[in-house]
């Protein structure tokens, strides 16, 4: 707004200042053509007076002379002039007539170089603008018109007429004026419609973009205010419209993903009593073991296995649905990961015996700190450790710790079948099953890996994998030092030394 | 031969109280069903059981509430069952007095666990009648504990939780040590357990909860009981 009234007062400068010039000089050239025009005339008069007098004595000459000065001041004239008439200097004969001149009239403001052009132009009217001084101590612009006189026997003589343009400054001054003033009111004017133009305009469409601003920011049921019918308003109500819709839209979703997180978690909850009700029921059969036939045992044995399985697969989905909730909170603390990763060795040792599997740890000597939630960290790496253990093929799994100033590393490396680019991408992805025909053993719930990628973004780091088929497969968790923190370069590399060929974000 | 241990079992759920009662009798324990919160009430005064298992869901008055009403009267170890897993949950539990919280679907070997640890007649420490650290006094054989001489109400769980600290004001417990002397657990347990409980007790006995100096934390070890 302010920009448009400025460049408002910019136009109207230049305009003013045109119109004042042009003006001025358009009176200025009007004045002087009256003024040429009066001079031509006077000088005529003068011509005739002397021609006609026909006089040759002096005091004729001298009476005739003095009454031309009077006579050229009170006859009626476009300006008010004085008048000057001067012996041309550089003449032979001598001088004996006295040069009248208007009373009030100071020669010196008569410039030398109007004198010498006269001389030079024989007899044309030369004419030069100057300053006069006025009452009141300041100057008025004036115009001094020269021609030369012939007086019989005394010799040429030169009149200068000097009209004071005075009451043509006051004509321009008024005008001047009138334009300032005008000029003035228009700017506030300007002013005073920029302002409503901007009240009507442009506050709306700034009221409409902090609203856009808002609802960006999460702010849904904020709407911008419309008032009548103009356009305004039609832009005012369309854009109320267009957030109804988006907010009704949204909500709607929002609704529809809670009710899922929802029911998946009512879901969870609600299978623990009869799950609870069953897993003690078979235990308390547990109890009397010893009584039962054979065949029954092993039923009771498959029976609580899968009671277990079942329980996994609740806590995890329990899990995922928590995460997916965005209702994890972890709790951080500084915790050894050398310690971590022999917990969850330990944890997965009878697995590894049964499958006789060798772990091999490569960990830096000394504790291995960072702020984490140890309970997640144990869970990823017990996850990493049992794939592994599980698609070893019962050679060696090796798992590495390294650490940076700013993050821990671990790896978990097996060599077993690996997997194809394809099924890298997919390792990570809920229920995923490398290959659909490969029987469980271990009772996964198949969303292990789905769950530590979680545990892993929870802390700022990542968990990634690297396989190539026939040559096993590496898992990297990466985590800062302090959860959230950058993590720099990784301290351990993800695949072989060798370029990397196959890596899958998580 | 001691006769056997009471425990009444709160459950809304027929089907689970029924197996809960008959694998406690299996472990030789005796018991008594209740299936709502009112009927809890009424039968904690009538059966006066050494333990109760207490459903956090019930109809008519919620395990909560039930568990606050039993501890106006009773210090009896409670423990308490739920099908939430919500962290509020489990701390309003143990805000109530709840000694120990057991999530659904419960491990057969850890419930027996607890159970057994809280019904074992408590070892006090030798020849300890009464323990000062600072301002606040632990009377062991009145069961009381006394902050410049006014008496602060604790649960048996805070209780016992100042009094492990206290008796080796030199020591510095780790989280699992205190999981395994004040809960009896002797396998991984949630350590976060112990963060609540310490927690409860600092508001209840120190000056400025927020800078503790009667049980001071060990950074990245645990807790030890303050010198003054």
């Amino acid at each position: 707004m302010a920009g448009s009234v400025a460049l408002s007062i910019i136009a109207l400068v230049a305009v003013g200042g045109f119109l004042s010039y042009s003006i001025g000089a358009g009176l200025f050239s009007t004045r002087l053509q009256q003024v040429l025009k009066d001079s031509t005339r006077a000088a005529a008069e003068v011509q005739s007076t002397f021609a006609a007098a026909s006089a040759t004595d002096e005091a004729t000459l001298q009476s005739i002379m003095n009454s031309v000065v009077p006579s050229l001041e009170s006859s009626t004239s476009s300006e008010p002039r004085q008048v000057a008439l001067l012996r041309s200097p550089g003449q032979s004969t001598a001088q004996f007539l006295q040069s009248p001149i208007s009373l009030d009239l100071d020669t010196a403001i008569i410039p030398e170089e109007l004198r010498v052009k006269l001389r030079q132009t024989s007899g044309r009217l030369v004419y030069q603008s100057i300053e006069v001084p006025d009452i009141n101590g300041g100057a008025d612009p004036a115009v001094v018109v020269a021609s030369q006189i012939e007086i019989p026997v005394a010799g040429n003589y030169e009149l200068y007429l000097v009209y004071n343009l005075a009451s043509a400054q006051q004509t321009l001054d008024f005008v001047q004026n009138t334009l300032f003033f005008g000029g003035m009111i228009l700017i506030l004017l300007i002013g005073g419609v920029a302002l409503f133009v901007s009240a009507r305009l442009v506050s709306p469409i700034e009221e409409a973009s902090r609203a856009a601003q808002a609802i960006a920011a999460g702010a849904l049921d904020r709407r911008v205010p419309t008032r009548g019918t103009d356009v305004v308003a039609q832009l005012g109500e369309s854009f109320n419209s267009m957030a109804t819709t988006v907010q009704t839209q949204i909500e709607r979703l929002s609704k529809l993903s809670t009710m899922q997180q929802r029911f998946v978690q009512d879901v969870s909850h609600e299978l623990r009593t009869p799950l609870a009700t069953i897993k003690l029921s078979a235990d308390v059969i547990e109890q009397r073991r010893e009584e039962l036939p054979p065949a029954a045992r092993r039923q009771l044995d498959r029976l609580r296995e899968q009671i277990d399985r079942f329980q996994n697969l609740l806590v995890d989905l329990l899990e995922m649905s928590r995460y997916d909730a965005g209702a994890v909170t972890a709790e951080f603390e500084e915790a050894d990961i050398n310690g971590l990763v022999g917990y969850a060795i330990v944890n997965l040792q009878e697995l590894a015996d049964a499958k006789q599997c060798q772990i091999v740890v490569d960990i830096p000597s000394g504790p291995v700190l960072a702020q984490v939630d140890a309970r997640r960290i144990e869970r990823i790496l017990r996850n990493l450790l049992s794939n592994a253990i599980e698609h070893g093929e019962g050679k060696p799994v090796e798992v590495r710790v390294a650490a940076s100033k700013l993050s821990v590393a671990v790896t978990v490396t097996d060599h077993g079948i690996g997997m194809t680019k394809t099924q890298v991408e997919h390792v990570f992805d809920r229920f995923w099953r490398g290959d659909p025909s490969r029987k469980r053993t271990s009772g996964g719930t198949g969303l292990g890996l789905a769950i530590a990628t979680e545990d892993a973004k929870v802390h700022g780091g990542s968990l990634l994998a690297y396989s190539r088929p026939n040559e096993g497969a590496t898992f990297r968790l990466l985590i800062p030092r302090v959860p959230g923190q950058e993590t720099g370069a990784a301290p351990l590399p993800l695949g072989p030394k060798r370029p990397k060929k196959e890596v899958s974000d998580a | 031969m001691d006769e056997k241990k009471k425990i009444l079992v709160v459950e809304d759920e027929l089907a689970l109280n029924q197996v809960l009662c008959d694998f406690l009798d299996g472990l030789g324990y005796a018991t008594a069903q209740a299936l709502d919160g009112l009927q809890a009430l009424e039968k904690f005064g009538v059966y006066k059981p050494d333990l109760v298992l207490l459903d956090v869901m019930l109809p008519h008055l919620d395990g909560v509430t039930v568990c606050e009403k039993i501890r106006e009267t009773s210090g009896v170890p409670i423990i308490m069952l739920t099908a939430k897993t919500d962290r509020a949950d489990e701390i309003a539990g143990l805000e109530a007095g709840a000694n120990d919280y057991e999530f659904k679907p419960f491990d057969a070997d850890k419930l027996k666990h607890k159970i057994n640890n809280w019904l074992r007649s408590r070892q006090q420490p030798e020849n300890l009648k009464e323990i000062v650290i600072g301002p606040i006094h632990i009377d062991i054989e009145a069961h009381e504990v006394r902050r410049d001489g006014q008496r602060i109400s604790l649960t048996p769980l805070e209780f016992e939780l100042l009094q492990t600290l206290a008796a080796k004001p030199k020591q510095v417990f780790t989280r699992e040590a205190l999981l395994e002397q004040v809960w009896g657990y002797q396998y991984k347990a949630d350590t976060r357990l112990v963060n609540v409980h310490i927690q409860r007790l600092r508001s209840k006995i120190e000056d400025d909860p927020e800078n503790p100096r009667i049980v001071v934390t060990e950074r990245g070890i645990g807790y030890k009981a303050g010198i003054f």
